[in-house]
């Protein structure tokens, strides 16, 4: 693995790194550029906790080869916005307290907006599917089902019409 | 002692002077024995408080924090929780059994309460009024006289220790205002943003990279091979990794180091050990006859009454046997930790659950004392009892003992799940029964729980410690049952662990209860009552009768007292089961947590096996809630889990280790099969709280298993309920006599005949040739530019490139080995080098090497250099060739000799196999068909030499000229048929060879892999018109192509027909394929970046023999054609031979319904992999 330079776009902005370019992108983007919220689960693509987005769509940054990756907008849960200013989907999280150890929620937050930016409102089957290849091991689906609704403009009446089942 | 504290996760305190702590001394009277710290309220009015355990995503730090913040007055946000590190906190111990709110609070509770106290007391003589003249608002005492004082204000200036009191008063708990309220989890905005620094994040200056190899017996911790296994380490199998730091052995503890975490990763994959063999373990496919073979001892729990008269004496004796299967914790992160050794110290960064001991467990290891080691402690991913986070510390702590700076250590996702300290597999057997009245008359109950606390791994690696496996007595958790039967034995059966086991949420309360819980429906069942009437009737605890009664009404129960075969919807059942348990933990007789109790809802799909859990309705009654929505979260999260547990996780194993190394070898539970929750917490603020981590996972198991009889009338006593096991159940259950399985016979026999030898044919003519003068290197610039180019484009059409480099070579400087069934040739060097490689070569030798395998020297070469295709070329393409490859640059590299076998190693016999199978002749086209497609022909026979792997060859190597295209092979890869024998589901077409050619996919037949996907991207170089070209001539081998519309049509229909799991394919390459296959081929699965090749469609899938598939499974499409695409892992390292050759019946079975299944795959796969490993 010969270091090439490879030039990506993270959360608008451009780097320049030396690595080698068949590097899962996952290691570029936490250990070059820094950034926590992609996790690695895996490494196999099962779990979804390394999801960023590319050009807008779910990819899982583990068994992604940073040189494919050139020429794309990367997204990471970082480029979605800041606890000052955050996603509507990360403000959803937090007001249905939507984690428990939170290792997976990376992977549930990029993977639900990348749903969300290809349509806006989901059914609840729609999320369900969405997110079906998204793992969590604490039990936190209620409440991570319950955010991904809201954010989707699911009102709470029906929210709590789902709850009692 | 490193010095950098900046990582701390949190650290209390501020600059200003004074301060006020609540203390408790190590030892009474011996102050310089040293003390813990509980409070310390700093001098501008914020709070730190400590607690030796730790948050593993609960939510414990805000609920800690609103028991301090509640007690003190003072707001949440003044507030600062230190959990775990023991460099502050107090040692209490591991964060185990749901402990925390309902025991190491209570010092908390006191010391903050002490405060308080004093801090009034202080206000009392500064505003000179009596204490009850004194009110306090967030942290501000006021006086009915107007005047305040802050907190602040009091403790700035001076400096105040105080012993910790438990004897001071604590608030009544009807003026809380903090506790009890619904407070939003502290750290969870962080989380959302990826602020949140989990000790996977930490980063400290210098650090590297490590990662362990772990010894061949995985998950086993026990026997004198531990650590006494490794033989050798082959160290120039990773001389080519960069920025490799350190290998570091000690006995059978192995890591590498490296500046780069993926360079790490590699050295670790790639890194040749030898191992001793290891012994094999039980046969733990049969757990109950494993664990009776356990050598045990028996502990009596209770004995009441006469047992064995009792039962002697019953109308309906029941003997029952209940089992649970090993299971993992299956944290979502692996563990992690980062180490920093020196100056004599150490410094961990940890996840752990204990870090007090681990530190003793880092003492030991590096023969340190205690207090050179400070553990700090992050958030890390769930854990729900112990899984390699210790482990992994200490990992990380002899790496960077070795390497002397700061070493990072992930465990990879097998090693997570190989090596995880197992939830046990426990055996509970039960004897009792009925009198003529329906009365149960005894109970007598034992159990077997193989598991201790499951050593540090690297201290037995290293032989630090010996490899024993110790006893621990902590089988007996909720082994005593909540009823109160006439006479009761409860006897646990101590022994030690199997494979390595350590506690696991509900710790041998949930098994017990799912034997307790189960068998008292059974008795109701068989008494004719409605089960939770039953239950009543022998439970004497009244909360818990409260919690029964409450729960049932919230469900809607109706009284069952008869088993009544349920309204069938098609093959679907439904029903309901009841079960309530109260987790008692810690050593025995132990403590209870909270009380719980379940009514689940499930459908049965009779015919499929498949089990939903519905709905469940969970009552609890937890004591005083601190707060109700962590409570609440709690519940959902057991629910959940303890769901995914009964329903499918189970760890297989290999003759001796485990196998099961990633979410498809154990899958757990996704959304869609969430159950719907009803969560109903019993108000009880008036009582003590209890622990709520771990209650309501207790019922579950057999909440569902009692709801599967009432829906089917059959009783399962064996989790999980997966659905090979629910349909063997049913089916046991409807017939005593099982049809015998039909076998089927072989295919492959025959399939290794043309390796077979080969001798006496050969025929000698003209075996010597005469040697073409060497030249000096032409001059490339007599060439045009536009004939380089054709010729580069030429160059990449023949693959030369493809063949002439290296695995990481120079391009064209040779080397690489071609796997023949003759032996192995290395390709030469082809680069325009005069010694080493074609410099020399004048064009006429260039032309007589490629029309008729001649070496400019006059040796002969092997057709694996396909001069039977190359002489089709035109002569002005072959100039064109020749301008191009003298245009590059030379590269000395000798050529490797080739290791052929007699006879094959006799270069002249060649003479007699050309004048056997080569025509020297360039190609003529055909008259009759159009230029397009004699212009495809050109470019496929000649340069392209598809043949040369998509043509079979007869015994002496040469492709058979009567079956042009119809499928040969090439590195151990299949290259399926071309022609109308194409096993694809859909036959090829004109536009699905264009598009796969083109762009390295057709959507009706797969992914370019193996070795043509370096054959497609060359052809990249071609242009479109070209590419048609091929595509025109090879879609003629196809003359009955269906149309476009057709095509589709096929597709939909196929994919419709394959869209449900076959009932009879293999369960376990079913739930492999769920787990690790669904994600990106699942037709109509989620949209992820790159191609969804649809495996109904694929022609791997529907070939033949099972050879490419293997291939892919085992060793991924990591380089696929264009970074559009995607890439697919290897599952090499993940998935055993067994493993892969169910998943790849499964495959077959699902997605090829109408081709014969596959035979001998497992030897077939085991092939592969030995011939990768070469």
């Amino acid at each position: 693995m010969t270091p090439d330079t490879i030039r990506l776009t993270v959360n608008g902005k451009v780097h320049d790194i030396a690595v080698a370019p068949a590097t899962p992108l996952l290691y570029v983007l936490r250990n070059d550029l820094e950034l926590n919220g992609p996790k690695f689960g895996c490494g196999l693509g099962e779990c979804g906790a390394c999801t960023v987005m590319l050009d807008g769509i779910a990819a899982r940054s583990c068994v992604l080869p940073v040189g494919a990756c050139t020429q794309r907008h990367i997204v990471t849960l970082e480029g979605l916005g800041t606890r000052e200013h955050p996603d509507p989907l990360q403000a959803a999280f937090v007001e249905h307290q939507a984690a428990q150890c939170g290792y997976c929620l990376n992977g549930m937050i990029m993977t639900a907006k990348a749903l969300l930016l290809r349509n806006a409102h989901p059914t609840e089957t729609e999320i369900l599917e969405a997110l079906r290849y998204n793992l969590c091991r604490c039990g936190t689906h209620v409440e991570i089902l319950a955010a991904v609704k809201s954010a989707a403009g699911h009102s709470r009446a029906s929210e709590a019409a789902d709850a009692a089942g | 002692m490193p010095p950098a504290d900046a990582t701390r996760p949190e650290n209390g305190g501020s600059r200003a002077t004074g301060s006020l702590s609540i203390i408790r001394s190590l030892k009474a009277d011996q102050p310089a024995a040293g003390f813990e710290t509980f409070i310390v309220i700093a001098a501008d009015g914020f709070v730190t408080a400590f607690n030796g355990h730790v948050d593993l995503g609960t939510g414990i730090r805000t609920a800690l924090t609103q028991i301090v913040a509640e007690e003190l007055d003072v707001p949440l946000s003044h507030v600062t929780m230190v959990l775990g590190d023991t460099e502050h906190v107090p040692d209490q111990g591991p964060t185990i059994a749901s402990e925390t709110i309902q025991i190491t609070a209570v010092p908390l509770r006191h010391a903050a309460a002490q405060a308080r106290q004093y801090l009034l007391e202080r206000a009392a003589a500064e505003l000179d009024q009596s204490l009850d003249e004194l009110t306090i608002d967030d942290g501000l005492i006021r006086a009915k006289n107007n005047r305040s004082v802050s907190y602040a204000e009091l403790v700035a200036g001076k400096t105040v220790c105080l012993e910790l009191r438990d004897d001071v008063p604590v608030k009544d708990v009807s003026t809380y205002k903090i506790v009890g309220q619904a407070v939003p989890r502290l750290e969870i905005p962080a989380m959302t943003t990826g602020e949140m620094t989990y000790v996977h994040d930490v980063r400290v200056p210098g650090m590297l990279h490590g990662r362990v190899v772990r010894p061949p017996y995985a998950g086993v911790d026990a026997g004198d091979f531990v650590g006494t296994s490794l033989l050798a380490i082959d160290e120039s199998s990773v001389a080519d990794i960069p920025g490799l730091v350190a290998i570091v052995r000690i006995a059978d503890f192995v890591g590498v180091v490296a500046e780069r975490e993926e360079n790490a990763i590699r050295a670790a994959q790639q890194l040749r050990i030898t191992w001793k063999r290891t012994p094999t373990l039980p046969d733990l496919t049969d757990i109950a006859t494993a664990l009776r073979a356990n050598p045990s001892t028996p502990r009596v729990l209770l004995d009441k009454n006469d047992v064995d008269a009792a039962i002697a004496a019953a109308a309906k004796p029941m003997q029952r046997t209940y089992v649970w299967p090993y299971q993992i914790h299956g944290s979502i992160g692996p563990s992690c930790s980062v180490a920093d050794y020196s100056d004599g110290g150490l410094r961990v960064w940890t996840g752990s659950q204990n870090p007090h001991v681990l530190r003793g467990d880092l003492a030991r290891l590096l023969a340190l004392p205690e207090h050179a080691i400070d553990v700090i402690r992050f958030e890390a991913a769930g854990c729900y009892g112990r899984n390699g986070a210790d482990d992994v510390s200490a990992d990380a702590a002899l790496l960077s003992r070795a390497v002397g700076r700061p070493v990072r250590v992930q465990l990879t996702r097998e090693q997570e799940h190989a090596w995880d300290p197992k939830g046990t597999a426990q055996l509970m057997e039960v004897n009792g029964g009925l009198d003529e009245n329906g009365h149960a008359v005894a109970y007598d109950f034992a159990t077997r729980y193989p598991s201790n606390a499951a050593p540090t791994l690297a201290l037995l690696l290293t032989g630090t410690i010996p490899p024993v496996a110790t006893v621990m007595q902590m089988g007996d958790r909720t082994a005593i049952p909540p009823y109160d039967y006439d006479a009761m034995r409860v006897v646990t059966h101590d022994m030690p662990p199997i494979v390595r086991a350590s506690w696991f949420r509900g710790v041998s309360a949930l098994p017990n209860s799912f034997a307790h819980e189960s068998y008292i429906d059974e008795l109701a069942t068989e008494a004719g009552v409605d089960p939770v009437e039953y239950r009543l009737r022998y439970l004497k605890d009244q909360r818990a009768a409260d919690l029964v009664r409450s729960v049932a009404d919230r469900a809607r129960w109706t009284p069952r007292p008869v088993w009544q075969p349920p309204q069938a919807d098609g093959d679907v059942v439904r029903g309901r089961g009841f079960a309530y348990a109260v987790y008692v933990h810690g050593p025995f007789p132990g403590k209870a947590a909270a009380w719980s109790a379940w009514v689940a809802d499930v459908a049965v799909n009779k015919a499929t096996g498949d089990v939903a859990v519905t709905h469940v309705t969970v009552g609890q009654d937890s004591g005083l809630v601190i707060n109700p929505d962590g409570v609440r979260h709690q519940i959902h999260g057991n629910v959940i889990q303890s769901t995914s547990r009964a329903l499918m996780e189970e760890v297989t194993f290999e003759p001796s280790a485990v196998a099961s190394r990633e979410w498809g070898g154990y899958p757990i539970i996704t959304f869609p099969d969430v159950p719907k929750i009803d969560v109903l917490i019993v108000p009880r603020q008036d009582q003590p709280p209890l622990g709520v981590g771990e209650s309501a996972s207790v019922p579950s198991a057999a909440a569902i298993a009692n709801a599967i009889f009432d829906a089917t009338g059959v009783r399962f006593r064996e989790l999980p309920f997966t659905p090979d096991r629910i349909r063997e159940g049913l089916r046991a259950a409807e017939t005593k006599t099982a049809p015998a399985p039909a076998r089927r016979r072989g295919l492959f026999a025959g399939l290794a005949a043309l390796c077979t030898a080969v001798a006496g044919l050969i025929v000698a003519a003209s075996p010597w040739r005469p040697a073409i003068a060497p030249i000096a290197r032409p001059d490339a610039s007599i060439y045009t530019a536009a004939t380089i180019a054709r010729g580069q484009q030429l160059a990449a059409l023949g693959d030369c490139a493809v063949c002439h480099t290296a695995d990481g070579g120079i391009v064209n400087a040779g080397g690489r080995p071609l796997e023949t069934p003759f032996g192995t040739i290395f390709a030469t060097n082809i680069t325009p080098d005069v010694e080493t490689g074609i410099g020399a070569w004048s064009y006429p030798a260039f032309e007589r090497a490629m029309r008729q395998g001649i070496h400019r020297d006059g040796r002969h070469l092997y057709p694996a250099f396909p001069y039977n295709h190359f002489a089709k070329t035109t002569d002005a393409d072959l100039q064109a060739l020749y301008a191009y490859l003298m245009a590059q640059a030379p590269v000395r590299q000798n050529n490797r000799d080739n290791a052929l076998a007699f006879p094959f190693n006799i270069r002249p016999l060649m003479a007699g196999w050309n004048t056997l199978f080569h025509t020297p002749a360039t190609y003529t086209p055909d008259p009759a068909k159009s230029d397009i497609w004699n212009r495809g022909a050109y470019l496929v026979e000649g340069l392209g030499h598809c043949g040369a792997c998509h043509t079979p060859r007869n015994a002496l190597g040469a492709e058979k000229a009567s079956a042009q295209l119809a499928g040969g092979n090439a590195e151990g890869w299949d290259a399926p048929p071309l022609t109308s024998l194409s096993q694809s589901p859909i036959p090829w077409s004109e536009n699905e060879f264009f598009s796969y050619l083109r762009t390295g996919i057709s959507t009706y037949h797969g992914v370019a892999a193996g070795p043509m996907g370096p054959v497609v991207k060359e052809l990249g170089a071609l242009p479109d018109s070209d590419i048609r070209a091929m595509a025109v001539y090879l879609a003629s081998f196809n003359p009955d192509a269906p149309s476009a519309a057709a095509q589709q049509a096929m597709a939909v229909k196929l994919e419709t027909i394959t869209s449900v799991r076959p009932i009879a394919a293999s369960a376990q390459g079913a739930r492999i394929y769920d787990g690790a296959c669904a994600v990106c081929h699942e037709v109509g699965g989620p949209e992820l970046f790159g191609s969804r090749p649809s495996l109904a469609l694929n022609s791997n899938v529907h070939a033949a023999t099972p050879g490419n598939l293997i291939q892919v499974i085992l060793n991924g499409i990591t380089a696929p054609v264009s970074g559009d695409l995607g890439t697919m892992p290897g599952f090499a390292g993940s998935l055993n031979d067994r493993q892969v050759s169910e998943l790849a019946s499964y495959l077959r079975q699902r997605f090829a319904p109408d081709k014969p299944a596959w035979i001998g795959i497992e030897d077939a796969v085991r092939a592969t992999r030995q011939a990768t490993a070469r």
